[in-house]
């Protein structure tokens, strides 16, 4: 909401500049985004030369069809001759004037005199938006006939201004208006307050206003007032200026009241055209099945039961509290008007705009939840408006309501609240705080809650807050004791943090990647029955989708090299509400299966545990290139989804960890030598090592401490269809010494296991 | 023979090799097993003879000696000259990856509370409305309840909006005292663009004690992110409101790239807003089986990403997952 301050301090009076003002407001009241100079640029001297003139002769130029030669009072002996290009005006014309040497917002240099096609120009009569008071430049702005020429421009418009942008949380309602930021600054910077309160003007002629409320849960009350005799047309200009300012759009005099009431009060109000109104009287209920309205906007609005209508006894003329009807509004034409001050609950308000996609200003406060006891002031005030720039005549009013709220009742303990905050607030400070924020503390500390406040201050720690919020700078940094702590991360997390670590110094790096995947090879992965899009609508049971699509990325980047890894969830379907989330380490790797193969090598090694791969097939991996192991899979992508010979793998963490011994023990590898020996067999071409290994290792028994394949061959010596196999194998027992001949029996033992069992020849 | 005229030749010779093969030769001319000196000395008959040769010998060893063991020395420094490289050019060989920014930024968060005494929770992503929303004091017809802000599964569940599930269910798991930081992801119904991405990450920390005030949140905020922006930062804490914190706050820090002076990534204020905290709201409590007159607390929930954006000065969120080495490489 945007507080213009010259508007604002017409309610507190403050010697706190903008700056303080938004500052203090923004501990302690409400978010401030920014302070805002307005107006024409505040440098020295500039607001003296911009006066009020009065036009004493204005004819055309000779020398040129558009423009005006006038003469102006601006309170000089001599009148000053002024070339104007508008033509809303003439003799005896009330006008802004900026007299040469003014600074225009938006001109480099200030106004100078000049020659306009041979005639002498001293100044400007200026239009609206040449000094930033509105967005208007159809003509020039005409000001009240009374005033002086002379008098200093800005003290009749708002010229120069600083406006607060202030976004209150949606607890705070109240501050969506200029009394509540009023409120707020004056208890805040220790201001004075006066809030609007007009003469209200007497009716005449009582003609009776008929208002039925069928629904008071959605319409708790409802201010109705005629008016005869109504002069819709533009606004002043001062109103004018302060609606621009406020950012809202001026549209005529009328529909300008309930916006500036509005902004006053924030308590939305609506003007309807009566004769409009079949009936001239207002019947508050719930929409009917197949009901329409269009609204201001000019669209056709379907109703569903459920949406809050104002109608006119027989039709809906305004979607109540969103936005008011085409038929039934305020035109030029209109000279009776019928005043709605109502209030409105928020449930349902935010369910209709939002299935209707219309936000306006005023449903905007409303669905937070207005003060019912707003619309008695807001009435008034608008009331009082019609009558002074319409030339209205009050005619009838009614009050409907089903007996306004009571203000809440909480019970304050102070020392709580000092304990609380963590600041010794004396009571009788936290009396004056409360007190200047309107709410009434008794001796026994009994709290009443100001009206604009009852739907958010109900309980103790809510009169806490108010106390702190206040006092939120002064109180002091400390940490809380923490007598019992447990500072340490498990062992998983410890454990992902190592993965993480070992894939990075493999030089992988790590990817994010989408939960929410356009597909998943699971046919029954959790999909989301309303996505954002069709790319983020399965909730992934793999990361493969994300990883390949970051590989992508980076193909088409012309990055090398390209290695990638995500540690995150995966979520399973568990067939009850909540899956089975799980955390999953994946990895793509340019150099295809090896790549793969040597990562997950990197990981289990890392983690001391063994590792052991079988063929598998998946789909989605190279037919003769797929492996698992027990926490998962490795392979090398199928082609058909990325170009190239790309390493994949997948490992479940939990499944990872499950063989992680608690602690590791020592053996003794020192202090008795090792016979280490290599030994190469041939054996037909789809013996696979990890079954050589597996033999080695059976037959080895206790002394065989390691046995690797460091070397295959294939060629002419080995013959057709096989393959030779190099075995490094280390010999050693922990209690003694290997003798050669212990060690050539272990050897031995195993070349024969490996004859026996795959046809093994000793090569060398 | 004449010793003196030998020994005088034999040091001549010495200082004129120039080589460690020179020197040798010397040394086999004068001392080896054939030499003039060496005849003479297995044909000795006289003690005084003897002396007098052993002396010249180990005169003209010492020498040779000597200056052998300067011209190795001189040949090792020549040698060492000639294989001198070109120390400015790299070589490479250990590449090693990058942990993504937000990992880095996690750990860091993480050891940041590790070291004041908080347990790190692993909370879940896919939630009940009711830790999502009930448990955490959301009204009715709030506006986060609704499909256009939050990603339903089916009407009771739904994708966390905020690590805050992970408070409830820790509080609901045991007693006081709690100590604890959940980081993780959170979903949101946002249009990707610059400064918004349906996924982002969270870092969520609670405490509930006997005793804490709200001077404690203050000064564990001012602690963390002294630590992630530095020491010489001031902060900021202004009022704000949410359904789970009563009273509520909204921490801001001061400007580590102009240092309070105003610039662009401050938007000429100063202060950077980082997130949001506040006490624990009493209902929560309630909730969860909690004294409410016996324990208070705190809680904050905090944008990993508006961190990291803020600290490194990045235009775009969706970088962080488009997962472009060039852009990973730099952290
Ligand atoms: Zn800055």
């Amino acid at each position: 909401m945007k507080v213009p301050v010259t508007w604002l301090r017409e309610y507190v009076e403050t010697a706190a500049s903008a700056h303080e003002l938004a500052r203090r407001l923004s501990i302690s009241a409400t978010e401030v985004e920014r302070v805002i100079d307005a107006g024409v640029p505040d440098v020295d001297g500039n607001l003296g030369h911009f006066v009020v003139g009065r036009v004493l002769a204005a004819e055309a130029h000779p020398n040129a069809d558009r423009l005006q030669l006038c003469q102006v009072d601006v309170g000089n002996p001599d009148p000053q001759q002024i070339v104007c290009g508008a033509w809303n005006f003439g003799v005896g014309a009330t006008v802004a004037v900026g007299l040469p040497g003014a600074r225009l917002p938006g001109f480099p240099g200030p106004l100078e005199e000049r020659l306009l096609r041979g005639e002498v120009s001293r100044g400007m009569i200026l239009a609206e938006d040449e000094v930033g008071l509105g967005p208007d430049h159809s003509g020039i702005m005409l000001l009240s006939d009374g005033l002086e020429p002379g008098t200093p421009l800005g003290d009749v418009l708002p010229l120069v201004d600083q406006v607060l942008d202030v976004t209150p949380t949606m607890n705070r309602p109240d501050l969506l208006s200029m009394v509540g930021i009023a409120r707020e600054a004056a208890a805040l910077c220790d201001g004075g307050l006066r809030l609007p309160d007009p003469e209200e003007p007497s009716a005449t002629g009582a003609e009776p206003v008929e208002v039925a409320v069928e629904d008071f849960g959605g319409c708790p009350r409802y201010i109705g007032r005629g008016f005869r005799n109504v002069r819709v047309g533009p606004s002043p200009q001062w109103l004018r200026a302060r609606l621009h300012l406020a950012g809202m759009r001026s549209i005529s005099n009328v529909v300008d009241v309930t916006n500036y009431v509005m902004h006053v009060w924030g308590s939305p109000l609506h003007a309807f055209d009566r004769s409009k109104l079949a009936g001239g009287r207002i019947v508050v209920r719930r929409a009917r099945p197949g009901e329409t309205l269009r609204t201001l906007d000019g669209t056709v609005r379907e109703l569903v039961p459920g949406d809050l209508l104002i109608t006119d006894g027989e039709r809906a003329v305004a979607l109540a509290a969103i936005m008011g009807g085409l038929d039934s509004e305020v035109s030029e034409q209109t000279t009776e008007v019928l005043l709605e001050a109502a209030n409105f609950e928020p449930i349902g308000i935010l369910r209709t705009s939002e299935r209707l996609s219309l936000r306006t200003e005023g449903s905007n406060r409303w669905e937070k939840g207005v003060d019912p006891y707003a619309a008695a002031p807001a009435a008034a005030l608008a009331s009082r408006m019609l009558v002074d720039l319409a030339g209205a005549e009050p005619a009838g009013s009614v009050d409907v309501n089903d007996g306004l709220p009571k203000r809440p009742v909480v019970t304050l303990r102070p020392e709580r609240a000092s304990a609380l905050i963590g600041l010794d607030v004396p009571a009788d400070e936290q009396r004056a705080i409360l007190e200047r924020l309107d709410f009434v503390v008794d001796d026994g500390w009994r709290v009443t809650v100001p009206t604009f406040r009852a739907r958010d201050v109900t309980r103790e720690i809510d009169v806490v807050e108010e106390v702190a919020r206040v006092v939120l700078d002064r109180v002091p940094l400390t940490m809380p004791l923490r007598r019992a702590v447990a500072g340490h991360l498990t062992p998983e997390q410890l454990f992902r943090r190592s993965l993480e670590d070992v894939l990075v110094g493999a030089g992988f790096s790590e990817a994010y990647t989408w939960s929410l995947t356009p597909s998943d090879p699971d046919p029954s992965a959790l999909r989301l029955p309303d996505p954002m899009s069709g790319e983020h609508a399965v909730l992934r049971t793999t990361l493969r989708h994300g990883l390949v699509e970051a590989a992508r990325v980076n193909v088409d980047a012309g990055n090398e090299p390209i290695r990638l890894f995500e540690l995150a969830r995966v979520y399973l379907p568990s067939g009850e509400q909540l899956p089975r989330e799980r955390w999953r380490l994946g990895g793509i790797t340019e150099g295809g299966f090896a790549a793969a193969r040597g990562a997950v090598e990197a990981i289990y090694e890392a983690s001391h545990l063994p590792l052991d791969v079988r063929r598998i097939t998946l789909g989605h991996l190279h037919p003769g290139k797929a492996a698992e192991t027990d926490a998962g899979w490795l392979g090398e992508l199928h082609p058909t989804l990325l170009e190239g010979a790309w390493g994949v793998f997948e490992l479940d963490v939990a499944d990872l960890m499950a063989p992680l011994p608690e602690r590791i023990l020592y053996e003794d590898v020192i202090t008795f030598p090792a016979v280490r020996q290599d030994v190469a067999v041939a054996v037909d071409e789809e013996v696979e090592a990890g079954a050589i290994v597996a033999v080695v290792h059976e037959a080895g028994g206790a002394e065989l401490r390691e046995a690797r394949v460091f070397d295959v061959y294939h060629g002419e010596q080995v013959g057709e269809g096989r393959k030779s196999v190099a075995l490094h194998l280390v010999f050693q027992a922990p209690d003694r010494t290997l003798t050669d001949e212990e060690a050539a029996a272990v050897r031995d033992r195993i070349v024969a296991a490996l004859a026996e069992r795959f046809g093994a020849e000793l090569r060398a | 023979m004449d010793v003196e005229a030998l020994e005088q030749a034999a040091l001549a010779a010495v200082a004129a090799a120039s080589s460690t093969d020179a020197i040798e030769a010397v040394r086999v001319e004068y001392l080896g097993r054939k030499s003039e000196l060496k005849l003479a000395l297995r044909e000795v008959r006289d003690r005084e003879t003897g002396i007098t040769l052993n002396a010249a010998r180990e005169r003209i060893e010492g020498a040779v000696g000597a200056r052998e063991a300067e011209l190795e020395r001189a040949e090792l420094d020549r040698r060492l000259a000639e294989e001198s490289v070109d120390v400015t050019l790299p070589v490479g060989g250990h590449e090693r990856g990058h942990l993504h920014l937000i990992t880095q930024i996690r750990r860091e968060v993480e050891d940041v509370f590790l070291g004041l005494g908080y347990r790190v929770v692993d909370g879940r992503e896919v939630e009940t409305t009711r830790y999502n929303f009930d448990g955490l004091n959301f009204p009715p017809g709030h506006p986060a309840r609704s499909p256009l802000a939050t990603l339903f599964l089916d009407e009771d569940t739904l994708l966390r909006t905020e690590t805050s599930p992970s408070q409830v269910r820790t509080m609901e798991a045991q007693q006081p005292p709690v100590y604890i930081v959940s980081l993780g992801r959170v979903y949101r119904r946002d249009t990707p663009d610059a400064t918004h991405t349906p996924v982002f990450h969270q870092v969520e920390g609670l405490a509930v004690d006997e005793g804490i005030t709200l001077g404690d949140l203050t000064g564990t905020l001012d602690f963390l992110l002294k630590a992630l922006f530095g020491a010489e930062r001031r902060t900021e804490f202004r009022t704000h409101y949410f359904p789970f914190t009563e009273p509520s706050i909204e921490a801001y820090v001061s400007c580590h790239v102009c240092d309070g002076a105003g610039c662009a990534v401050c938007r000429h204020s100063g202060w950077i807003e980082v997130g949001g905290a506040g006490m624990v709201d009493p209902k929560l409590y309630e909730f969860v089986g909690y004294d409410s007159e016996r324990y208070s607390g705190f809680a904050f929930g905090w944008g990993l990403e508006r961190i990291a954006m803020l600290r490194h000065e990045f235009p775009d969120l969706r970088e962080l997952w488009r997962n472009d080495l060039r852009f990973a490489r730099q952290f």
